[in-house]
């Protein structure tokens, strides 16, 4: 397959990058993108800055928090559901303790300190000023 | 400090010193402690023998921020076991200031029908006198709030019932006003308003004119944790201003669960509502500033609150529709119900507030109530129709108002969402299984604020546990439960918990304010040890209330029916759930 459609999902003000500049309530939108395309690739084409998003899921498994993005390079399939939130969300660690996660963000929570166990992960600075998680 | 009893039997009142033995005991502690020393387990919970109990937190009127919470607690109507539900109003701080560690209410009068208003007002001490408050039942909380204020004046606070209190529902709450003199605010789970209307009590009025305040032992030490406290809660993504809470409030997560597979949909049967975005935080946010022409931002609940994450929703024509459309209740009577109408919802919500219910059970019950054929998923209006029915007591307004087990048990309904006779709160255990073994386990039944933030220090307590096994998220849990414990005792709202999970100083400061209010020198982990204490007081009664740790179970529909998307069923093994207290 040379191509594939993606269903993208983004919310609040990130919606804006969905083609109507107005909107801020969500938006929904079928790309088709090249084989082998990335997060990074999804991100670049909807000029969407990495920074700007936070809380990310592909097809319900968590693949990227504020401030950890171990996702940019997971490459992404044909009819994969991309959900991108706005750095105004919030997951809280009870919440979402035994989540499904993508391998790659299951293994960047497990090896962060205290092993994920965080309501947020601000980027550039982690808790305290403990060093970048 | 005071113990202000009021026996309903003979309306008499009396004021004492409180009991030495109950020095440190405040908020959750204080109420479990009393329901678990006075109230035979055994009781009926709407008979004479039980006991309605109120108390502050450690910091409850004093200016720590986000502290002016209030613990309920009784033996439960709806769970049969110990309850403790608190909410955050200035009726709280009004309680702390006139120095009322505890007030009890307690007897049942002979006659029926009857209902009375206590007023509290302090000269020296703490004073009730009754009021005869039969004229304000049978109504809506909107049209009777007014009339008390005007009765007593502005300066007052007050605690009340709706009707499905005075029906004596399993699903009713005990309600409180709000800064802007609503009724809604509400220790809303558990049916504790059917406790305090079997006892003919319709109000509970506080004046603090003359009150003497909070008397804190370490000004310096309470200052110092004040402002770490302080620091942390504006400094914290999810709690500072223009932050997650304050601009969207707790519906911010509606989308985020849904994404996550987790939002459970017609009745648990799947994880994931199309109609998700069309309720969620942002588009409250969105509707508001259509409807008001500009943005509007979210407010605090009761006074000295910085987080500020209560929401209203506003009508087409910029009118006051609702004040608060929590998470909880969008889920509720919104994706749960399949309804994707914010009108709807905002309405139902109204509606709940109105009379006197708490908007998750009454969302998970028509939910069941959907399952069952009594009207279709999705159908906002028939949804409006039914919460009618129960505020003003139909024959099926009086089954549903019973709660979601009744209801499930009268139509026949096999998927029951419910732990101990409690509905389930918006996660599903399925798709988050860390929260799940909190449902399960929790003394109050299903309840999702029950297992919040432990700090990371103190993790040590869970050993080299990988907080990914099942042992671990047990070990997890258990920590979790005790920590809430003491947030619930502590007088500060749960939603402290994300900053100071993450924000160590934060964590002390709450400690320090503590220790500043006390007089004491508790470390990290004496507020671990508090918190067991209430943890384990809380089960004793249970157990002795005939509830055994195989009530600890999910129901058996999750065990069996996997959930879309994920497509996973709760696997979490009997054995991790048995360790959970057994290892306390």
């Amino acid at each position: 397959m040379s191509e594939i459609t993606l269903d993208v999902w983004l919310y609040g003000p990130l919606a804006r990058y969905g083609g109507n500049a107005q909107e801020k309530v969500f938006a929904n939108l079928h790309p088709c993108l090249p084989a082998g395309t990335t997060v990074r690739d999804l991100l670049n084409h909807l000029g969407l800055p990495a920074e700007e998003r936070g809380i990310t899921f592909i097809n319900g498994d968590l693949s990227a928090m504020p401030g950890m993005q171990p996702d940019l390079d997971h490459e992404l399939r044909d009819g994969d559901r991309i959900a991108l939130f706005h750095l105004r969300s919030m997951w809280p660690f009870q919440y979402r303790h035994g989540a499904a996660a993508i391998p790659e963000m299951a293994e960047a929570l497990q090896q962060s300190r205290d092993m994920g166990l965080h309501h947020a992960y601000d980027p550039g600075k982690a808790p305290d000023g403990e060093g970048t998680i | 400090m005071w113990f202000v009893r009021i026996d309903m039997t003979n309306r008499s009142a009396a004021v004492s010193e409180a009991p030495a033995k109950y020095k440190y005991l405040a908020g959750r502690a204080m109420t479990s402690t009393l329901v678990a020393d006075e109230v035979p387990p055994l009781c009926h919970p709407l008979g004479p023998s039980n006991k309605l109990v109120f108390a502050g937190g450690i910091t409850t009127g004093t200016p720590a921020p986000t502290s002016a919470r209030i613990s309920v607690g009784a033996k439960s109507p709806l769970t049969g076991g110990i309850k403790e539900a608190n909410a955050g109003s200035s009726w709280a701080a009004d309680l702390a200031v006139m120095q009322i560690q505890a007030l009890v209410v307690e007897g049942q009068p002979a006659e029926k029908g009857k209902y009375w208003g206590a007023y509290i007002t302090y000269d020296g001490k703490p004073k009730v006198e009754f009021f005869d408050a039969t004229e304000y039942t049978g109504k809506v909380l909107p049209e009777v709030f007014p009339k008390i204020y005007e009765k007593f004046g502005d300066k007052i606070s007050i605690c009340s019932i709706g009707t499905a209190g005075e029906f004596g529902y399993g699903n009713s709450g005990v309600v409180f006003n709000d800064l802007a003199k609503r009724p809604t605010r509400y220790s809303g789970r558990g049916g504790l308003g059917a406790v305090m209307g079997s006892k003919g009590l319709k109000f509970l009025v506080l004046n603090r004119e003359n009150a003497p305040g909070v008397h804190i032992e370490d000004k310096a030490l309470f200052d110092e944790g004040r402002k770490k406290m302080i620091d942390a809660l504006r400094t914290h993504a999810i709690t500072k201003p223009k932050g997650a809470l304050n601009s969207y409030g707790t519906a911010v997560l509606i989308n985020i669960m849904n994404e996550a597979g987790g939002l459970p949909t017609r009745n648990f049967s799947s994880g994931r509502f199309e109609g998700a975005p069309k309720i969620a935080g942002e588009a409250i946010f969105e509707t508001n500033k259509e409807r008001l022409g500009k943005e509007l931002y979210n407010h605090a609940c009761s006074p000295g609150c910085i987080i500020q994450c209560s929401n209203t929703y506003h009508k087409v024509d910029g009118s006051e529709h609702t004040s608060c459309i929590e998470y909880e209740s969008d889920w509720s009577l919104g994706a749960n119900c399949g309804i994707d109408n914010l009108d709807h919802v905002a309405e139902l919500n109204a509606l709940c507030n109105a009379y006197g219910l708490d908007t998750i059970e009454t969302g998970v019950t028509i939910g069941v109530a959907m399952e069952a054929g009594v009207i279709p998923f999705g159908d906002g209006e028939a949804a409006i129709k039914l919460v009618h029915e129960i505020g003003k007591g139909t024959p099926q307004g009086r089954i549903l108002g019973a709660g979601t087990e009744t209801a499930g048990k009268v139509y026949g309904v096999k998927r029951v969402p419910t732990v101990k006779g409690q509905a389930m709160p918006a996660y599903e255990p399925r798709a988050v299984k860390g929260i799940g073994i909190t449902y399960a386990t929790s003394t109050m039944g299903a309840d999702h604020t029950a297992g919040y933030t432990i700090a990371p220090e103190i993790l040590g307590v869970m050993g080299k546990q990988d907080p990914l096994s099942n042992e671990g998220k047990a070990a997890l849990s258990r920590a979790f439960q005790a920590t809430t414990a003491f947030i619930d005792s502590c007088g500060h709202c749960l939603f402290i918990a994300f900053a100071i999970l993450d924000i160590a100083s934060g964590y002390q400061g709450m400690i320090d304010e503590c220790n500043g209010v006390l007089g004491t020198k508790w470390t990290a982990d004496d507020i671990l040890k508090y918190g067991a204490e209430v943890l384990k007081k809380e089960r004793a009664f249970n157990e002795a209330a005939g509830i055994p740790k195989e009530a600890d179970r999910m129901p058996e529909f999750m065990l069996k029916e996997p959930l879309p998307p994920h497509n996973q069923v709760f696997d979490i093994p009997e054995s991790a759930l048995d360790s959970v207290y057994g290892e306390l």
